[in-house]
């Protein structure tokens, strides 16, 4: 018994000196994956580039606010975590920052003084990025972006999440080996493919939403050697769709397609909304016409399976009324025709058949499409809703400036009217999706 | 008296028209929750007509758009809802109108409204006297004669020979003209009611498009009227 009890305090002793350890033995900051020149010096716009496809701005720019200057709140499950202020201000920016410690926060989350960043921070992503891109953007922050004097709020989580030298423990569970590395040797070889796969899994943290989480809040896959990357993850509510299933609109739209969807917001079956409305405004849009094919090649070359084709478009240079007798399917022969209406294709035929056609397939590059529609059919239904509930925007882009809006219509509609209409769309045209019921509309009413 | 204000007589709609076939799909109960029911019109409370206007209004209306005959009446349509709606809105006060002057109420009519007052005050002060004239010519308040009484008296208005004054001359016209209104436009104005007015003439009302139907000729629509709003006849 005695001896017993001597264990167990051994073992609590232990446990204790191991905690302190965790708690206040400085971790190991990863070293620069490149040994660059010491006078190094990015050329110009070269880290303002590197910034925007590592679409810095999404969270550390405030709505309405001035540019990286924080403030954003960031819901995660675990609370609210507040964006915080980089730009190069000596209080309450990031301009007392070495490269190196500029350097850990991107690779290894963690702020000067060795406290642990929340990985909201997508450094499991950005352990990717290259030692140029990192010197560039760093050149960037210190040099070219205004230091903003702005105090954001301390994020404060609760218990156990406000302890934050527990993500050091997260951090080796979680995080893979840093620097980039090409996951086959065919991406390897192929400089397109090679820059894709550095685009999507560094920088552009596509992963961070697309990616499934596992049991920790981990990221489930973060190269396509692992069957959950970019396999559909959920933020806000909201799907972020599955990129590589042989069916998944990523994969049937043709390389145009997915190039115009990333750099416009928009293409001939949809536009962009929710969370990537924001990924395409500040970050993918800026991409040059290289790296955009580089990004699109990787995308189609880690499709799981032979890409199947998309839907066909009907012919644009007809007329609407043509287009709409060419139509052959059920859905579409039934609203044309207008007799025997169920009440979700009835308030369909009221509120959206206008814009979206009896045909469901809208207008290329102005009113997405029904049909196999990642947003109308998936999983997560508050994408929907929202949007029904409060319309969409595109945004404007460069090369499209339009921002074309679908209106809301939470004023106009019931839950029950919402609910029937979407269970409608998920079912219509060959969708197969489950019904919405009015408590999920409720859900997501504000 | 069959059609005292505010108790509406059921007519039969469906009989003779043209657009009873189309109708009887459009009464299909499985639509009907959509619409809005209203209380009674005998229990709205005017905003800006006192009683005994009120009176006269829905009397009024009630003969410019008859129960009787093809078609639901103003009163079932709550036409008189309309006007005392629009009488506190910028028509009723014509606060987007030119109203500076100088007027001439005597000039021909062709040179628009030449009247100082405002509609709202027109019927303010139109009422009354015509009201007067009633009693004088026939014995009763307008709303206490019968039909063929009031059609003649409304027709006496209409010509000119109740001796309004020209700054009032334009009363008849404005009535007809706000009945004509109330019975035709959307439902959020408070007249067409239940969209029955666009029911009856077949218009299929604010869907967005119709875009196959710009080429099927001689067909029967057969979506049910829906308002602004979405509410669906």
């Amino acid at each position: 018994m005695k001896s017993y009890l001597r264990i167990l305090g051994a073992l609590v002793c232990l446990g204790i000196i191991v905690l302190l350890a965790i708690i206040f033995v400085p971790p190991q900051l990863t070293k620069p994956s490149e040994q660059l020149a010491a006078d190094w010096k990015p050329a110009p716009g070269q880290g303002e580039y590197a910034m925007r496809m590592a679409d810095c701005a999404a969270c550390h720019t405030a709505e309405g606010g001035k540019p990286f200057a924080g403030g954003r709140a960031i819901e995660s499950p675990m609370g609210t975590i507040w964006a915080t202020n980089i730009t190069p201000d000596k209080e309450t920016g990031i301009g007392n920052w070495s490269l190196d410690e500029f350097r850990a926060a991107l690779v290894d989350g963690i702020a000067p003084g060795g406290e642990h960043l929340y990985p909201a921070m997508p450094y499991e992503n950005y352990r990717n990025l290259s030692e140029t891109d990192i010197r560039a953007m760093y050149d960037y922050f210190m040099n070219e972006v205004p230091a903003v004097n702005n105090a954001v709020e301390e994020t404060a989580l609760s218990f156990p999440f406000n302890q934050r030298w527990g993500i050091r423990l997260w951090n080796w569970v979680a995080l893979g080996s840093s620097g980039f590395k090409p996951e086959t040797d065919a991406i390897a070889k192929d400089r397109q493919l090679a820059r894709g796969a550095y685009l999507v899994q560094g920088p552009g943290h596509c992963a961070s939403c697309h990616s499934p989480r596992n049991l920790i809040m981990a990221e489930g896959g973060t190269s396509s050697q692992d069957d959950g990357f970019l396999s559909s993850g959920v933020i806000g509510g909201w799907a972020a769709p599955d990129l590589r299933g042989a069916n998944a609109p990523a994969q049937t739209w043709s390389a145009a397609d997915l190039k115009a969807y990333l750099t416009t917001g928009r293409n001939a079956h949809t536009a962009v909304a929710g969370e990537m409305a924001l990924a395409v405004k500040d970050s993918l849009q800026y991409m040059t016409d290289e790296d955009a094919d580089a990004m699109v090649a990787y995308l189609h070359h880690i499709a799981k399976g032979e890409r199947l084709a998309a839907p066909s478009i009907p012919d644009q240079s007809l007329s609407a009324p043509r287009q709409l007798d060419q139509a052959t399917d059920a859905t579409s022969l039934k609203l044309a025709k207008g007799v025997g209406l169920s009440e979700g294709e009835l308030l369909y035929m009221d509120n959206c058949a206008a814009c979206h056609l009896t045909n469901g397939k809208g207008a290329a590059e102005v009113f997405p499409a029904m049909s196999d529609n990642s947003l109308v059919v998936a999983d997560e239904k508050a994408g929907l809703i929202e949007t029904i509930l409060y319309g969409a925007e595109m945004p404007s882009t460069a090369k499209r400036p339009e921002k074309l809006k679908m209106p809301g219509f939470a004023e106009r509609l019931s839950d029950k009217d919402v609910a029937a209409l979407a269970s409608f769309l998920r079912q219509g045209w060959g969708n197969t999706a489950g019904a919405v019921t009015e408590a999920d509309v409720k859900a997501v009413r504000k | 008296m069959t059609d005292l204000p505010g108790r509406v007589s059921r007519r039969g709609f469906l009989m003779g028209s043209a657009a009873s076939a189309a109708f009887a799909t459009l009464m299909n109960p499985s639509f009907s929750h959509a619409q809005v029911e209203l209380p009674p019109l005998e229990e709205y409370k005017p905003v800006f007509f006192d009683a005994d206007e009120w009176r006269f209004i829905m009397a009024a209306c009630d003969r410019l758009i008859p129960a009787e005959g093809e078609g639901p009446g103003a009163l079932e349509t709550r036409v008189p809802v309309f006007i005392d709606l629009q009488m506190t809105g910028s028509f009723g006060d014509a606060s987007d109108w030119y109203m500076a002057g100088p007027h001439q109420p005597d000039a021909s009519p062709l040179f628009g409204w030449q009247s100082p007052l405002t509609p709202a005050q027109i019927y303010r002060k139109a009422i009354p006297l015509f009201q007067e004239w009633c009693q004088t010519t026939h014995g009763k308040a307008f709303e206490a004669l019968d039909a063929e009484t009031r059609d003649s008296a409304l027709t006496a208005l209409q010509k000119g020979e109740v001796g309004l004054a020209p700054e009032l001359r334009d009363f008849f016209s404005i009535l007809l003209q706000n009945t004509k209104e109330g019975y035709f436009a959307d439902p959020m104005y408070g007249g067409n009611y239940q969209l029955k007015a666009w029911t009856f003439i077949g218009f299929p009302g604010a869907r967005g498009a119709y875009t196959e139907w710009v080429t099927r000729h001689n067909q029967t629509y057969p979506l049910p009227a829906v308002s602004i709003s979405g509410e669906r006849a």
